[in-house]
């Protein structure tokens, strides 16, 4: 996507507020859930993933990118000791989503493999407040005259309008919480920017919501009552980006009327560097192996994320 | 050349060294000359033994853990490639033997320690009380009854939230998520293994408050374990070396599907130097298994390197491939190898892995282990769960360790029981909660102080 963010905004007709919605800011600053506890075990699965996993010295982006992913979510999982409604959640690899919308006579659709999902059974209450929901109808979405909205995406001829989930009816965990994304390519040009994996975040996070939506609402476009929000994290083993998708409307034809927001937080490191093999001046070690510049707030904001809709 | 006996010359032939020498050599003063030792690089035996001991000394004398692990693989020869997941008939009687290891049916009797060790338990605290109580005997007893029936009752509550979890992870995979058609030859990788994947992470999560080992472990997806070890005596055969008298070498090279390391290690399961049975002596040489020679690099790793803290291995889960599977199995009139295929898997993969965390702590076949090395093992193919448990009680399974060592490795498995019957129509059908339960016992064991 050329323009990145900007695009993906116009396409889904979807209002930026820059940092996390203050739902996901309250659990963070809430002393009770003690996030500050699992610093220790976070700088241990940052190093499993960067240092110890393999029998290299260094292992590949292609191995720790997903290694430190799931001992993330391994951590998270196990805070479903203090809150047990965390168990409701089920994630799942390799599923397909299938949206279809009309955005100003151009026939839009997102399909495929996308990241890894989270489900859960209860959705996620509706983060932002009903005059804020409104006041979006102020708003008006940026154009980027003169490159076309639709430049850089894939021209299809699509015999069938799609709208899909990617589950059966009556799968319990039928609201999508979170999606995760990681750019674990090894070679720098295969991976997305944070400005392009951005945008796609945001693409496949409203899919989601959109077929979500078809599903609960119907097919015809209206402004929904009870707003879906979906979640995503992107991350490329180092750098993560947050963001907060809240569908309000399905009539996504015109470019006025209510818009969907979008809250992001981007470009948070979890740590500055990993030094794999000691750093040797002049036979005098002056850099040892380890994990330098960790910061513990990008895990409680993928902490938060997390806990987000049950805490 | 590599050789295990490598050692510099020590030049002590310069004049101007000479003023050093008085402060440097350690002579003690009443012996005038050398000691007189064998050579060290001549061939004949005593120089070998030399060498052999020298090698020794400088294993045992390695600073670090990873420097030992360098010396001990660093010499390369051809050496047996053992699979744990084979096809190989009778593979389990053949790795027993490779292994010294005894396989005891059945799983051990974990309630009957638990319950000993409870009035034990009990018993010290009643003496390390205010004052030793002449009724102490009395409520001993009934504090033993009522501890067992309230760890008794706790678990048990909640069985139907773990089935709930296990039936929700099966139809997720198999009936629920949309899915491509399995690819050929690959349909483990379509449903068993996600199913497998999500039951583990979600029982995992939802035991940890019972087991506080769990909250502090580290779970691993598709790791690697590797362990090399000598065996016995050969003849080389062919070559340059032919002739020689060689120890027998074997590598396991093994990707368990899912792994969960703790920092704690689990308790020993009966004592160190229990005898429970025989290991079966094979007469043939390990190539007629079949098993065939490679010579590569000589690997020992748990999962994660030396410097992780979950040094000690908790359970590993494996996955049966499609070449394994029963229904190939029952085709080609070999029934009785379905259980030999789960037993050879457990219990190459635990020996590895239990020596492989032994040689982390710094034990290797000369500096035997002071304490047994336990870890446990589940094998599936989706449908029916084989679960072992091995205790490690030596590893001196060399020519000349062996000789005097009494102990032998053991290994306790169950066959294989299937999970549930069919899944059909958004529904699980036949169910079976003691392969559940025996998961969840599994899960939750750990060591006696936690």
């Amino acid at each position: 996507m050329l323009e990145g963010v900007r695009q993906a905004q116009w396409l889904t007709k979807t209002k930026l507020v820059e940092g996390l919605p203050p739902s996901v800011l309250g659990i963070i600053d809430n002393p009770a859930h003690r996030l500050e506890e699992h610093e220790e075990r976070v700088k241990q699965a940052v190093s499993h993933a960067r240092l110890w996993d393999t029998r290299e010295p260094a292992p590949r982006r292609e191995h720790y990118c997903p290694v430190l992913f799931e001992d993330l979510i391994h951590i998270c999982r196990l805070m479903s000791m203090k809150y047990p409604s965390l168990t409701k959640r089920m994630l799942s690899r390799n599923y397909k989503i299938a949206a279809t919308w009309e955005r100003e006579s151009i026939l839009l659709q997102v399909r495929g493999l996308n990241g890894i999902l989270m489900n859960s059974m209860a959705p996620i209450p509706p983060v932002a407040s009903k005059e804020e929901i409104l006041a979006t109808e102020a708003h008006v979405l940026e154009t980027f005259y003169p490159i076309s909205p639709t430049i850089d995406l894939q021209e299809v001829n699509v015999y069938k309008e799609l709208n899909n989930t990617g589950f059966r009816d009556g799968y319990p965990y039928s609201h999508p919480h979170t999606l995760f994304f990681l750019e674990s390519a090894n070679v720098r040009t295969n991976r997305f920017r944070p400005e392009q994996l951005r945008a796609k975040m945001l693409m496949f996070a409203f899919g989601n919501a959109l077929a979500k939506a078809k599903v609960l609402y119907g097919n015809d476009p209206k402004v929904l009552e009870q707003p879906i929000v979906v979640q995503s994290v992107g991350t490329d083993g180092q750098l993560f980006q947050f963001m907060v998708f809240q569908l309000n409307t399905t009539d996504l034809v015109s470019s006025d009327g209510i818009k969907n927001l979008v809250w992001v937080d981007s470009d948070q490191n979890l740590y500055e560097k990993a030094q794999c093999v000691p750093e040797v001046k002049k036979r005098v070690v002056t850099k040892p192996t380890g994990i330098y510049g960790f910061q513990p707030d990008t895990f409680k904001k993928f902490l938060a994320l997390y806990l987000h809709g049950t805490v | 050349m590599a050789a295990p006996g490598g050692r510099r010359l020590l030049w002590t032939g310069r004049r101007w060294l000479s003023q050093a020498e008085p402060a440097v050599s350690p002579q003690p003063p009443d012996s005038f000359y050398p000691p007189i030792v064998a050579s060290a690089t001549a061939k004949s035996k005593a120089a070998k033994r030399r060498r052999l001991e020298h090698f020794k000394q400088r294993v045992h004398a390695a600073p670090s853990i990873e420097e030992k692990l360098r010396l001990y693989g660093l010499l390369q020869r051809p050496k047996y490639v053992v699979y744990p997941q084979t096809f190989a008939l009778n593979a389990d009687r053949w790795y027993r033997s490779f292994t010294k290891t005894v396989f005891v049916p059945g799983l051990p009797p974990r309630t009957a320690s638990a319950a000993a060790k409870a009035p034990a338990a009990t018993e010290v605290t009643a003496e390390a009380g205010t004052a030793p109580q002449p009724g102490a005997e009395a409520p001993a007893p009934a504090r033993t009854a009522a501890a067992a029936a309230a760890a008794g009752a706790a678990p048990y509550l909640d069985v139907r939230e773990l089935r709930a979890l296990a039936c929700d992870a099966l139809l997720q995979e198999s009936f629920y998520q949309h899915k491509r058609r399995p690819v050929l030859y690959r349909s483990q990788e379509h449903t068993p293994g996600p199913f497998l994947t999500q039951l583990v992470s979600s029982l995992a999560a939802s035991l940890c408050g019972r087991n506080p080992l769990l909250a502090a472990s580290s779970l691993d997806l598709k790791p690697e374990v590797n362990y090399y070890w000598h065996h016995g005596e050969e003849v080389v055969v062919h070559g340059h070396r032919k002739g020689r008298v060689d120890p027998v070498r074997f590598q396991i090279d093994d990707n368990p599907y899912l792994q969960i390391r703790v920092p704690k290690q689990l308790p020993e399961v009966v004592p160190l130097e229990s005898d429970l049975g025989d290991v079966p002596v094979i007469d043939h040489k390990p190539s007629k298994l079949p098993l065939f020679k490679r010579q590569y690099e000589n690997k020992v790793f748990i999962g994660s390197k030396v410097a992780d803290p979950c040094c000690y291995g908790h359970t590993q889960f494996h996955l049966i491939p499609d070449k394994l599977k029963r229904e190939r199995l029952v085709k080609a009139n070999l029934e009785d190898q379905i259980e030999v295929v789960y037993r050879a898997n457990g219990i190459a993969s635990l020996f590895a892995w239990t020596a492989a965390q032994a040689m982390y702590q710094g034990f290797w076949s000369e500096a035997d282990v002071t304490r047994p090395f336990v870890s446990q093992a589940v094998v599936t193919d989706g449908k029916y769960f084989a679960f072992f448990c091995y205790q490690l009680n030596t590893l001196a399974l060399t020519v000349e360790t062996i000789q005097n060592n009494p102990r032998k490795n053991i290994c306790w498995g169950t066959e294989s029981k299937p999970l549930y019957d069919v899944v059909e129509d958004g529904s699980v059908k036949g169910f079976n909660d003691e392969v559940l339960l025996q998961l969840v016992r599994f899960l939750l064991n750990r060591p006696k102080d936690l």
